[in-house]
């Protein structure tokens, strides 16, 4: 709490502190700081930054910066300019339409090295060993998050797949997610009933969550119940243990092919269950074959409470919140366009209390990516990388349960030591095949007439060197004068772990 | 704050005559590197708790077999477990008597000595309210220590943590294996994530060590947003960096299996032969969820239940007599399966479900809790265990007879002030 008597210490701090430099500022500094410390807490502490007593607020985000970091993964050198140069709307627009977005080069490149592991033709992939699969699997996501020009797509790519989670390591997983993430990925901006059809005929899903073990007769429930419950409804949207098992009833059957075309939907007429259902208050008549699941997605579909669980959940990753005038309105757009993803978000994304949404603690794929990109690192996206994630929580595609990564900072600040230690990795360069040009970015900066630190600084925060709330990371520049270090303490600053 | 690095820190300045407090010279070099120092020994007054979580709902009546009922047969044609007189089967393969009436799955057999020693207790039919049978609902309401959906959104552990009559400061106080925190433990501020002791130190990559580093975090996380979460992380840090041995160190201590829960155990007795202050561990191990292809003496339920109780038993057997009496340990599921076998050989989410209480101090030797049977009318909705015991009810007693809380009225508000199972005695 700031006394009107550290109010008058903390200007003759400041004048003081100048001058005092040459004799050993912190002993200056000490001797002025308030007579309620004790001795021993004056001397223990660091050198004090300016403006040491107003707490350390998070830097200041313009829109174009939120925008980056969360409609992308942060932004990469050149971005802002190219964001200032075109408006938030052409950029936004231009993000809702990927595939009119010319790819990125380098992306393209490095995805073809990868390419004999993750063509979609299950076939071949079958030959290939699990855990190159998922490494490929693995790479190919975080090359797309830290180089695709088609942020919004990778976003939400990663989106989907929390929302529609398999467990990569389950039975065929491996494969079968490949082939599965590029089902997704096409419909990412989509319709949801279209997405919702490419996971119920995945059969990386139908793996996963055992509907192949759904028969007539004896309904496996497995993937009916978190069909539900995660992906559409919730457990609050109003379903019962009754509709659990005719849902599982109606995708009896659904299942996948094993021999020649191992990996594609199947629809076994043998196991389907063909008696009349009731779900959700509809009847089914019997005989409806291949339909009764499709009645079934569409009626989920279209459900109210999908709406609305889709717009919290975008809510969520998007805004930070629950905003529940935005819940209601997103849930508004999806029922009147038919579960219209890009509809949804693009409202959202342009609104002008968008720059007002909380800051959003990062995950480890957010913080891992944003540092990447943030200083135009030239990476492989492999196992060194991957290892990193690993350590903070993130092995992606391992997360065990259906509902995917959780959101909110209290599943992710038990680990800050993996954090800081990649910090430390990236900016060392001890990171595989993972490289900083630091030279090019002083030499970049000088140019341009900024100091070492506060290049490092523009790029690490995009643009915000000088805001106050990163006065405390400025002022550890003189005690770490390689460049190297530094970008390591910026990288491991409390304001680098939000978006 | 009692004597801590930082004091001494200053007594070796004062003595030095210095009073500059430049980071760089309050480095790892000179007269300050490893300045030795005792830490005040904390911990809890009562028992240490380690709590064992079994993810995705263990199928109770697996790992208890109800070999005296006859429905059990009945209901599980191909996954019912031999009986233990059953000469038709290999001996390693029956269930492995407790009472006349339950039996442990005969993966569970390095439990056996405890059973016999009357460290272990078991309760049956036990659960939460939660009806809706989903993983999240299930283990979200058990974590949170609440009856059903309702009440509060931190963690029993947690709250207990808070409202234990005495203090703790150590920033190890409880720990979760793993990378994650898990529910129980959402709401202290003080509750660390970590997969190995010796792996959560700094890496520097820049030469000299990383001491002059975590000075610097120290003062960007002091007034941050992420003020607890920063100085926790370095706390942590400085505890680990003072324990007197690392695992690699350790050449005669009994050895543990491979499995990432027996590691986990392994961290943890480590901790407590450190006496760093440790009070509770949280540990998960998966891979329940058995809809398909369970298995009954032999398959996958068999090889989690043996990788458990391997775990369990190197855990018990590494912390020795003394520790093992200060110690207990919870086995815990979201909720139990399906009475009636399906058609992939495997079972469906249930209701009642098994605990497990180990140590020194246990009712060992019996399976509490009223058994409900499992006669169609018995059964809950579309053919579930009936819950009989309130899950909040063992933990309450544990806490309160053997972890010393006396106010779990706090940590389970709702809970009627029944009567205690008597799984565990003070």
């Amino acid at each position: 709490m700031k006394t009107p008597l550290q109010t008058t210490l903390q200007s003759t701090f400041q004048i003081t502190r100048r001058g005092a430099l040459a004799l050993g500022g912190a002993m200056a500094a000490a001797s002025l700081l308030s007579g309620c410390e004790s001795l021993e807490q004056r001397l223990t502490k660091a050198a004090l930054p300016p403006q040491a007593f107003p707490p350390q607020g998070l830097p200041a985000h313009s829109p174009a910066l939120r925008l980056l970091h969360r409609a992308g993964y942060g932004p990469r050198p050149g971005d802002l300019a190219h964001f200032a140069a075109i408006g938030a709307e052409a950029w936004v627009d231009a993000q809702l339409a990927p595939m009119a977005l010319e790819e990125d080069a380098r992306l393209t490149w490095r995805l073809r090295r990868l390419g004999d592991i993750l063509e979609p033709d299950p076939g071949l992939l079958f030959d290939q060993d699990d855990h190159r699969v998922v490494q490929a699997l693995r790479e190919a996501a975080l090359l797309r998050a830290v180089y695709s020009r088609r942020q919004l797509q990778a976003r939400m790519t990663e989106f989907w797949g929390d929302h529609f989670n398999i467990y990569a390591f389950k039975g065929q997983g491996p494969q079968l997610k490949v082939v599965d993430d590029a089902q997704i990925r096409p419909f990412a901006l989509g319709k949801f009933r279209d997405l919702l059809g490419a996971s119920a005929r995945s059969a990386a899903m139908l793996g996963y969550l055992d509907n192949t073990a759904n028969r007539k007769g004896v309904p496996n429930e497995n993937y009916a119940r978190e069909l539900m419950e995660l992906h559409t409804l919730v457990v609050r949207g109003g379903y019962t243990q009754a509709d659990v098992r005719e849902v599982a009833r109606c995708l009896t059957g659904w299942t996948a092919e094993k021999r020649w075309h191992r990996g594609r939907f199947q629809f076994d007429a043998s196991v389907h269950d063909p008696g009349a259902k009731q779900v959700l208050g509809t009847r089914l008549p019997a005989g409806g074959g291949v339909r009764d699941g499709e009645r079934v997605l569409d009626i989920l579909a279209a459900h109210p409470a999908t709406a609305r669980h889709l717009a919290t959940k975008l809510c969520r990753r998007f805004r930070g919140d629950e905003s529940p005038q935005w819940v209601s309105r997103l849930s508004g757009i999806y029922q009147k366009t038919g579960g219209d993803i890009a509809a949804m978000l693009r409202p959202l994304l342009l609104s002008p209390d968008f720059g007002n949404a909380p800051p959003i603690f990062k995950r480890p794929l957010d913080y891992v990516v944003s540092a990447l990109r943030a200083l135009d690192a030239d990476t492989d996206g492999g196992a060194g990388v991957q290892g990193h994630l690993e350590a903070m929580g993130q092995a992606l595609f391992a997360w065990p349960m259906p509902d995917g990564f959780p959101e909110g900072e209290a599943a992710w600040t038990g680990a800050m030591v993996p954090r800081w230690n990649f910090a430390l990795a990236l900016a060392g360069g001890t990171t595989e095949n993972t490289t900083l040009d630091l030279p090019g970015i002083v030499a970049a900066g000088e140019k341009l007439g900024l100091t070492t630190p506060d290049a490092i600084l523009e790029l690490v925060f995009g643009g915000v060197a000088t805001d106050p709330a990163l006065a405390d990371v400025r002022a550890q520049a003189r005690f770490y004068p390689s460049p190297r270090e530094f970008a390591a303490v910026a990288l491991m600053s409390p304001a680098f772990g939000w978006r | 704050m009692g004597l801590t690095r930082r004091n001494l820190i200053t007594h070796n300045l004062i003595a030095l005559g210095a009073l500059s407090v430049l980071p760089g010279l309050i480095g790892a070099k000179g007269a300050l590197a490893g300045a030795a120092f005792r830490p005040r020994r904390h911990g809890p007054k009562g028992d240490v708790l380690v709590t064992i979580f079994l993810r995705g709902g263990v199928d109770g009546l697996s790992l208890l077999v109800p070999h005296g009922d006859d429905d059990y047969y009945k209901l599980r044609p191909t996954l019912a477990l031999a009986r233990p007189g059953d000469r038709a089967a290999k001996a390693a393969e029956r269930v492995i008597d407790l009472d006349g009436f339950f039996g442990l799955h005969p993966a569970l057999s390095a439990l056996r000595p405890l059973h016999d020693a009357g460290q272990m207790a078991a309760v049956h039919a036990c659960g939460s309210g939660d009806q809706t049978r989903s993983h999240f609902e299930a283990m979200a309401t058990m974590e949170r220590g609440v009856a059903s959906e309702t009440g509060a959104a931190s963690g029993w552990l947690a709250r207990h943590l808070d409202t234990v009559p005495w203090n703790n400061p150590s920033p190890l106080r409880a720990v979760a294996l793993g990378s994650l925190l898990p529910q129980s433990l959402r709401g202290t501020s003080r509750a660390t994530a970590l997969q190995t002791v010796g792996d959560l130190r700094l890496h520097s990559p820049f030469g000299a060590d990383s001491v002059r580093f975590e000075r610097t975090l120290s003062t960007l996380y002091g007034r941050s947003t992420l003020a607890e979460a920063g100085q926790e992380a370095l706390s942590v840090l400085d505890s680990l960096r003072r324990l007197p041995e690392t695992a690699g160190k350790e050449k005669n201590r009994p050895g543990y299996p491979k499995d990432e829960l027996a590691q986990g155990l392994r961290q943890v007795a480590l901790l407590l032969r450190s006496e760093v202050g440790l009070e509770a561990a949280c540990l998960d191990h998966g891979g329940y969820d058995t809809h398909v292809a369970q298995g009954t003496a032999q398959g996958i339920l068999a090889g989690r239940l043996a990788e458990l109780a391997g775990a369990i038993a190197a855990f018990a057997a590494d912390l020795g007599p003394e520790q093992w009496g200060k110690t207990t340990v919870l086995v815990m599921s979201e909720f139990g399966r399906r009475a009636a076998e399906n058609s992939g050989l495997g079972t469906d989410h249930g209701r009642g479900g098994a605990m497990l209480v180990l140590g020194g101090h246990v009712s060992g030797g019996k399976v509490h809790g009223p058994w409900p049977g499992l006669a169609p009318e018995a059964l809950d909705g579309p053919g579930d265990l009936r819950v009989t015991t309130d899950y909040r009810a063992v933990l309450a007693e544990v806490l309160t007879l053997r972890l010393q809380n006396p106010n779990t009225g706090s940590v389970f508000p709702g809970l009627a002030p029944a009567q205690f199972p008597g799984v565990v005695h003070a």
